[in-house]
């Protein structure tokens, strides 16, 4: 009989849960009768057993019945049936085809067996045979339920705790971005807000003597596979970064596309999806990069350099009544249709006191919502910078975010969402 | 050839291929979780329609609101076949509807428009908040 304490108490891991309840995870023990019960007697057995709801059929140890309770009652309930069946053999009323398994069958496959069965088998359950088709057990349609909850449950905690403990790993594996930003900087904010918790948008900063590097990365996917996609970008990024070209976003990005492209093989044309080739051979190829902007801060000579990968910029100087969007170059990084030897521009920007600069994945400004369910947009984006101009850098990302929630409303959200801003 | 129709669901676009009356159209938001799967069978039969069509008049109706950095890849495919058709054997006119304040729909617009020069574009504003 199913003992869900015991259920609860399992440990098991993600791929070992399922294998560990089978068919005979729900073996109860039952009466049984065989052809040569009489119809009396069976109903004597189901008036002192009130539990059976399915009573099993042997004959020579192997199951060829079933006997639904109701059922036989009502059956024998109508008129001349006593007399007429009463005395004969039980097997009138059975059912001649129950769902039979095989003690080892797993879970799920019973369950689609079960469904498949429809109403008869929930009710009645099913018999549960060892390898030689001998009769073991029966199982009831209630206790599948039961552990096909419990089963999908523990599934979501296993794989809610996995993510969860991802997300601290990613939090902290930007950590040093985060130090160097409030080293560098004095008036700034960052938000990174993950659609499932991890996600394939990154920021990272990096303080060196005469200024720093910033990067806002958005990585192509979300959740898992885009978190792995950061740890790989960020891999290549350190290496990347070295003394001299720091200076050079334009040539880090070059520099990234191609390890991007050689690690990934994302370099020849076989790696391009067959518009006609079948289902089976794509699921190994991988067309993913970054969309990235890459820049490099000088407060001492009050200047930037930008190079942009399908990320633009968007600047406020302190007289300016509107925002400047500079846009970058229209390829991203590492995809198989950016070529090898691809480069991209760097955009020297002149930065004054009190100059606000913004970078945004897109997150924010593709989301849907509003009562007309339309894209975010640049332009409300910029009308929110300009309104929040006044404020502290801190204080403007919450303001920001607050409207984008408002304007998402009951909309799911499409992608990840990151957010920075910094004054110089 | 057969037309070729896909219902709208919470996360890919209605694909509704009427290839008998050269008309395409693509409407919705276009996030599925593996954009190979659900764009490559589209893709497909837009391939074998261009490759045993010529010399007719295409009209493309794309009301996207919202497609993923995997999904606009896929539609770049898409326009390139289009593209290809459109400057050797069709005419290819590819409307492009957008709401009137949806700017980042239309500049997605204007940079198909740019990059796919032989298709006969136009960017349609509706006000979907009239619609």
């Amino acid at each position: 009989m199913l003992n869900m304490h015991a259920v609860k108490e399992s440990r098991a891991g993600l791929t070992e849960i399922e294998s560990e309840y089978i068919a005979r995870s729900l073996m109860r023990q039952s009466p049984t009768v065989t052809p040569q019960n009489t119809s009396f007697e069976v109903l004597d057995l189901l008036a002192t057993h009130h539990e059976v709801i399915g009573l099993p059929v042997l004959e020579n140890g192997r199951a060829i019945g079933l006997i639904n309770r109701n059922i036989f009652n009502d059956e024998m309930a109508k008129p001349f049936r006593r007399d007429l069946y009463g005395r004969k053999s039980c097997i009138a009323f059975m059912d001649k085809q129950p769902l039979v398994v095989n003690e080892q069958m797993s879970i799920q496959e019973l369950s689609f067996k079960v469904i498949a069965g429809g109403g008869k088998t929930l009710n009645d359950g099913f018999i549960i045979t060892d390898n030689d088709g001998m009769y073991l057990g029966i199982g009831t349609g209630e206790d599948l339920v039961k552990v096909v909850s419990y089963l999908q449950a523990e599934k979501n905690r296993l794989v809610m705790e996995s993510i969860n403990y991802a997300s601290v790993i990613q939090k902290s594996f930007m950590r040093s971005s985060r130090e160097d930003m409030a080293e560098a900087l004095e008036d700034y904010f960052i938000h990174w807000e993950p659609r499932d918790k991890v996600g394939g948008d990154y920021y990272f900063c990096k303080k060196f003597h005469d200024g720093f590097f910033i990067a806002l990365i958005d990585c192509t996917g979300h959740g898992v596979p885009g978190a792995f996609m950061t740890l790989i970008m960020a891999a290549f990024l350190d290496h990347i970064l070295l003394e001299d070209n720091r200076h050079d976003p334009a040539g880090a990005l070059a520099l990234m596309n191609q390890k991007v492209k050689t690690a990934l093989g994302q370099i020849s044309e076989q790696n391009i999806v067959p518009i006609d080739g079948g289902k089976h051979d794509h699921h190994d190829k991988s067309d993913d990069g970054m969309d990235t902007a890459f820049c490099w801060v000088s407060q001492a000579e009050n200047k930037m350099v930008y190079a942009g990968a399908k990320t633009p910029l968007f600047l406020l100087g302190l007289g300016d009544t509107e925002i400047t969007i500079i846009e970058g170059d229209k390829k991203g990084v590492g995809y198989v249709d950016t070529p090898m030897d691809y480069t991209w521009r760097n955009q020297e920007i002149r930065l004054d006191k009190g100059m606000s600069v913004y970078l945004t994945t897109d997150g924010i400004i593709d989301q849907i919502g509003g009562s007309k369910e339309i894209a975010f947009g640049k332009k409300r984006f910029c009308r929110l910078l300009l309104e929040q101009r006044a404020k502290p850098m801190a204080a403007q990302a919450p303001a920001i975010m607050k409207a984008f929630y408002e304007y998402q409303g009951s909309q799911r959200r499409r992608d990840d969402v990151s957010f920075l801003g910094f004054r110089i | 050839m057969h037309d070729f129709y896909l219902a709208r669901t919470s996360h890919s676009p209605e694909i509704n291929f009427q290839f008998s009356r050269h008309h395409l159209s693509m409407t919705g938001e276009a996030y599925p979780e593996n954009a190979n799967d659900f764009f490559l069978p589209v893709l497909g039969q837009l391939k074998h329609y261009l490759d045993h069509t010529d010399g007719q008049h295409i009209v493309f109706d794309f009301r996207l609101t919202y497609f993923n950095s995997a999904a606009t890849k896929m539609l770049y495919t898409l326009f390139g076949l289009l593209n290809e058709s459109a400057s050797t054997r069709n005419r290819i006119t590819l409307n492009w509807f957008h709401d009137v304040e949806d700017d980042t729909i239309l500049e997605f617009g204007e940079g198909i428009q740019d990059d796919f020069l032989a298709l006969d574009f136009h960017a349609i504003a509706e006000d979907l908040a009239a619609a």
